[in-house]
């Protein structure tokens, strides 16, 4: 009896959608007894949502693997690059307190040896600025890479700062045109399931059923196929609950900011995400915390115009679902769940889940395993980026309603409390994380907390490894600063340099 | 054509050089000139040949990496196959400038009409913002520094050359793979049986003014034709 995992039903049409369109498609061999097919039934009657305009590094590999060209995809979504985040206000609110996230790990070494070189030679240095070049380098609006350099190779590790609309449309070209993606602009009407609740088909109004054996629900809030699963609400711990976002253009020859900027307010924080043609600020908030008039006041006073703005209104819930894959349905983006995009973790989410089904690609027979162990690692990964966004909160010494509910013990999750304990005598190791793949890494977690000034701990009574030296990375800095082009200067590189390709397609 | 000017931090504090290899940007040349103390470095991978200045008052070294005018073998591109470039051209678009008072010192020029000089915002820094050099100007310096001291021994080394007859006419006949026969005129070479009959005392003399290593790498470095000439024959496979 066969048993291939072969056609495969992907429902809803956004970044989610698409992109997990491409990878399958670009993932599937041709030649196999039952080659893949990939259908993807996408509602003409639903505005997609873009999901986070920030990408993780990941996303390099995903669009090689896809085959999207580094040039034709940032000229396409009008990308930028992000060297990582940085965050201002967020421990005191003073005018002088801000911290480098950078993508970068800091130099090899042992991290207690790393933290002790850090006081022992720069203590009155931020960590960031000492353990990688990454943070001048942003500082400066440089580009992580030269244009003669292999797609997506980088001087330092990057990810992209992009329009999600425009990605959204330039995977389905490139899923349409070129990896055979079939397309049905449809609006789906029903389901049909066995008595066991597997899906058999979606039905659509026009096209009649689509039938599949794999169906990936990427409808966004509107959950269609796993909307019957139970979410979990993590609005106990992340507060946020709103969001006001506005558009802002650019003058075409201003410096491009190369790290999401992260402002701290009363009852939030704002993003500001720099595009080549056009900046994305949103003010996020807590509604129990603030009202909806003192959110518009704290974003117009951010964006310090004098003219009245009008901003699209979000709403949302912190959290995911229980279990992401379900019978043969697996829910990938919005609809398996939303955290407030502190940390850009939406997009990178999609690819990971991505990730996980093209690595362990089922069976009929398989499929309660993979499912049961998808869910396993999704669910770890889910608890992870919670614990790590209120990382972001717990730090903080700002006063306040919001700060102080953020500080309260039973907002923080078991597993983060004690290893905020454990770091009050030594550094984030590896040993806390410890899963091959962890979204965020010790690393990530040492950016916040010396950044956030938590105390530096004690040496302690054991022998760290060797103190590393910062001289190399002093010389790094040097050299990349000095070779690196801004970013504003690489793109418009990159047009001049597509223009004739663009003629000769014109004529 | 050219257009000189002194380097200074204030002048040129945002100046970005073109750091690619390609025909326009000057890289197509069919040999390029070399100074004794990099022999060693050049004969890894290109033929050291001598020819006379067009004043013929004077023997230079070159470094070759083609047979024609115009061709470089090591080009891809916007690529340099080439493991090591000589320093007259990685130095390019900066000269040794030399005061206007005897004994000052030397000034770094630069030839602001270079296609090396970048326009568009990309290349690689000379000063940062703070007016510093970067460490690419450093090494600029440093490889300016050695091309001077060597041109200034240049004129030594080709007069012991002279003195022992150690330079012969040398014409180079290249059959390709595909049977065309191309022929390098003009130029000279070490004369090797003129060495190996050299005596002691003149080989002691060569080795204690540090002649005799580069004399021999020049000789060694022939062996780089073969590999020259492969060069040239798969570019015909390519366009045939």
């Amino acid at each position: 009896m066969d048993t291939a995992i072969s056609k495969v039903v992907i429902v809803g049409g956004g970044t989610a959608g698409w992109l997990a369109a491409c990878r399958i498609a670009a993932a599937a061999r041709p030649s196999a007894a039952h080659p893949i097919t990939v259908t993807l039934v996408e509602s003409p009657d639903v505005a997609t949502i873009g999901v986070g305009e920030g990408t993780w590094p990941t996303m390099r590999a995903t669009l090689e693997r896809i085959g999207i060209g580094e040039a034709e995809f940032l000229l396409a979504c009008d990308a930028s690059f992000k060297h990582g985040s940085r965050f201002h206000g967020w421990a005191t609110g003073a005018a002088d307190d801000v911290y480098f996230h950078p993508f970068t790990p800091p130099l090899e070494a042992d991290a207690r040896a790393l933290v002790a070189a850090w006081q022992a030679e720069a203590a009155g240095a931020a960590f960031a600025d000492v353990v990688t070049p990454q943070s001048q380098v942003a500082g400066q609006c440089l580009a992580p890479r030269q244009r003669s350099m292999p797609d997506y190779a980088g001087a330092l590790n990057y990810g992209y700062h992009l329009d999600a609309g425009k990605l959204a449309a330039l995977l389905m070209r490139h899923a349409t045109e070129r990896l055979g993606v079939r397309h049905v602009r449809d609006h789906v009407i029903g389901v049909d399931r066995t008595e066991t609740g597997e899906v058999i088909a979606v039905n659509t109004r026009d096209t009649g059923a689509v039938a599949g054996d794999l169906f990936l629900d990427c409808t966004g809030h509107a959950a269609l196929l796993v909307g019957d699963v139970p979410f979990i609400d993590r609005s106990d711990v992340l507060f946020n609950d709103r969001a006001l976002a506005v558009q802002v253009p650019v003058a075409a020859d201003s410096p491009i900011a190369a790290q999401t900027d992260a402002t701290a307010h009363a009852a939030g924080w704002i993003w500001d995400i720099g595009l080549p043609t056009r900046r994305g600020v949103g003010c996020v908030y807590s509604s129990a915390h603030m009202s909806d008039d003192a959110a518009l006041e704290t974003l117009s006073a951010y964006l310090g115009s004098a003219e009245p703005i009008t901003p699209r209104r979000l709403t949302f819930r912190s959290g995911h679902r229980d279990r992401f894959w379900t019978g043969n349905c697996l829910a990938i983006g919005l609809s398996a769940g939303f955290l407030e995009p502190l940390e850009a973790s939406a997009i990178v989410t999609i690819e990971l889940a991505l990730d996980a089904l093209l690595d362990d690609w089922p069976t009929r027979e398989t499929m309660p395993l993979t499912a049961a162990r998808f869910n396993t690692l999704f669910r770890y990964r889910w608890d992870r980026i919670v614990e790590f966004l209120k990382l972001h909160y717990v730090l903080s010494r700002r006063e306040g309603r919001y700060w102080q509910d953020h500080r309260d013990p039973a907002s923080i999750p078991p597993r983060l409390a004690e290893l905020l304990a454990l770091w009050q005598h030594r550094p984030p190791t590896r040993a806390d994380l410890p899963m091959v793949d962890e979204l965020f890494p010790a690393a990530s977690y040492q950016y916040i907390l010396y950044g956030m000034g938590a105390r530096v701990p004690d040496p302690g009574p054991l022998r760290g490894g060797p103190l590393p030296s910062f001289g190399p990375i002093a010389q790094r800095t040097r050299g990349m600063v000095a070779t690196l082009p801004p970013i504003r200067a690489y793109l418009d590189a990159c047009r001049a340099a597509s223009q004739p390709i663009a003629m000769e397609h014109m004529n | 054509m050219a257009n000189h000017v002194l380097l200074t931090s204030d002048d040129h504090r945002t100046l970005r050089i073109t750091s690619e290899r390609s025909a326009a940007l000057g890289d197509a040349v069919m040999s390029c000139l070399i100074v004794p103390s990099e022999f060693r470095r050049v004969q890894n991978e290109y033929p050291i040949l001598f020819r006379l200045t067009p004043q013929r008052d004077r023997f230079q070294a070159l470094a070759m990496f083609g047979f024609e005018p115009g061709e470089n073998l090591f080009l891809a591109g916007e690529r340099s196959e080439a493991r090591y470039r000589p320093l007259a051209l990685e130095i390019q678009p900066f000269l040794i400038g030399h005061p206007a008072t005897d004994g000052g010192d030397k000034q770094i020029h630069l030839d602001l009409d270079h296609p090396r000089v970048a326009t568009g915002g990309e290349g690689v820094r000379v000063f940062d913002d703070l007016g510093r050099a970067t460490p690419y100007l450093e090494t600029i310096a440093a490889q300016l520094g050695e091309l001077d001291a060597g041109w200034q021994a240049s004129e030594g080394f080709f007069a012991a050359l002279a003195r022992h007859e150690l330079l012969e006419p040398l014409t180079l006949e290249i059959t390709l793979a595909d049977g065309s026969t191309n022929r390098l005129v003009g130029y000279h070479g070490i004369a090797e049986e003129r060495l190996q009959q050299l005596d002691t005392v003149a080989l002691g003399e060569l080795h204690a003014d540090g002649y005799l290593l580069p004399v021999f790498m020049a000789l060694a470095s022939l062996a780089n034709v073969a590999e020259l000439v492969e060069r040239k024959s798969r570019r015909g496979d390519l366009r045939g």
